[in-house]
């Protein structure tokens, strides 16, 4: 064979934390080939190019990283609760990259990329339907719990980019506030909740 | 960094962030900047350095971009009304490219986080004057009648800060008229 056999995911990695430190435009196929240790003839082969490479990382990262926290939404407790438990999922501060590296790529090219654009409505969407679901199982939010959803899958994405530059103290806030002001109107009697 | 930007300066900066804005920080090579600006790399190497000219760039943009569009909001005197349509505006400039890739300030933040002290710098000031531009309208909505709970001013102004950052993600996977519905729906939670 004249292409050299590789462990798929462990360059996937490697690229991940690449793509994550320099975003698209500052990772080179030459980077990847010094970090990873597989000529480009092989990279090539399998993924065909760097926007290759990028798309099979950003599912990897589906799969590997962000479907466990995604199934938190489907925890049963106190909604807010479980909503703010998601969030924060994402934002721990041990991590080596916190945030969504599908909201830090998409930032970077889903206006110019359409397949990463598909990939981003995809990715927002199935996080739009789980929270739908959440919503639905609380009867204080069910009435509007499409409205509800949009709007915080609007504050997952400001999470993944404003919280980032926040103390944990400040990100927490922000969410709470967030979460609280979009939801309150059906939790009149529910003041006491903070 | 100077504290008064000569002419030609200033002109470098005006390129170095159109390159910025496009490119990223990280995505703009010391080569690709000289190439853009048509100076040498050494030149950027020993006269500016990138980082300067990216800092400088930041500033440029706030006082440029973002400062005359809070201005125009702060004295706006329609309330509620005054904050639709700063948003709306939002929405057709990151529609229209006249923001050639959403909002300088949020790509960086996305970027670069709080990987350089001088930028994080720039994000309080930018955030600063957000806050500041939101409670001068929510003020004058209170004084309208248009908001149930005023003495939630302060958590509806901290709550308005993630909208710029939701709509710069947002307007790349959604229609116009989702954007605007979005805005709307996120001013009535405050009402």
């Amino acid at each position: 064979m004249r292409y050299k056999e590789f462990n798929r995911n462990r360059v996937l990695e490697i690229c991940l934390s690449l793509f994550w430190q320099q975003g698209s435009g500052g990772v080179a196929i030459s980077d990847i080939v010094e970090a990873t240790n597989v000529n480009r003839f092989s990279l090539y082969e399998e993924f065909k190019n760097k926007e290759g490479i990028l798309q099979a990382v950003i599912d990897l990262y589906r799969e590997r990283y962000s479907a466990a926290k995604l199934e938190l939404l489907e925890a049963s407790g106190p909604t807010l609760e479980v909503l703010k438990d998601f969030y924060l999922s994402f934002l721990n501060p041990n991590y080596k990259h916190e945030g969504c590296f599908i909201i830090h790529i998409g930032t970077e090219l889903a206006d110019t990329d359409p397949v990463i654009k598909a990939k981003l409505k995809d990715y927002l969407k199935e996080i739009e339907n789980l929270i739908s679901g959440l919503l639905m199982r609380d009867p204080d939010l069910t009435a509007h719990h499409q409205t509800y959803a949009k709007h915080l899958t609007g504050l997952f994405c400001t999470s993944m980019s404003f919280c980032l530059i926040h103390s944990e103290k400040e990100r927490l806030e922000h969410i709470t506030n967030s979460i609280q002001v979009i939801t309150n109107k059906s939790r009149k009697h529910a003041t006491g909740t903070e | 960094m100077p504290q008064v930007l000569n002419n030609s300066y200033e002109e470098l900066v005006q390129k170095a962030q159109e390159l910025f804005w496009i490119k990223g920080y990280k995505g703009a090579s010391v080569k690709d900047l000289a190439d853009y600006l048509n100076v040498s790399t050494s030149t950027i190497y020993n006269k500016y350095s990138k980082e300067m000219l990216f800092i400088d760039s930041l500033e440029y943009y706030n006082q440029t971009c973002s400062d005359p569009f809070l201005k125009g909001l702060r004295d706006n005197t329609n309330g509620l009304e005054s904050l639709r349509d700063f948003f709306y505006a939002l929405i057709d400039a990151l529609l229209d490219k006249s923001f050639p890739r959403s909002c300088l300030m949020v790509n960086t933040v996305v970027e670069l986080r709080n990987e350089n002290p001088h930028v994080t710098k720039l994000y309080d000031q930018y955030f600063d004057n957000l806050v500041t531009s939101y409670n001068v309208v929510l003020d004058k909505a209170i004084e309208m009648g248009e908001i149930k709970f005023p003495e939630k001013r302060d958590e509806y102004s901290q709550f308005l800060l993630g909208v710029i950052f939701s709509l710069s993600i947002l307007f790349k996977i959604n229609e116009p008229d989702e954007l605007r519905l979005f805005v709307d729906e996120q001013l009535a939670f405050i009402k």
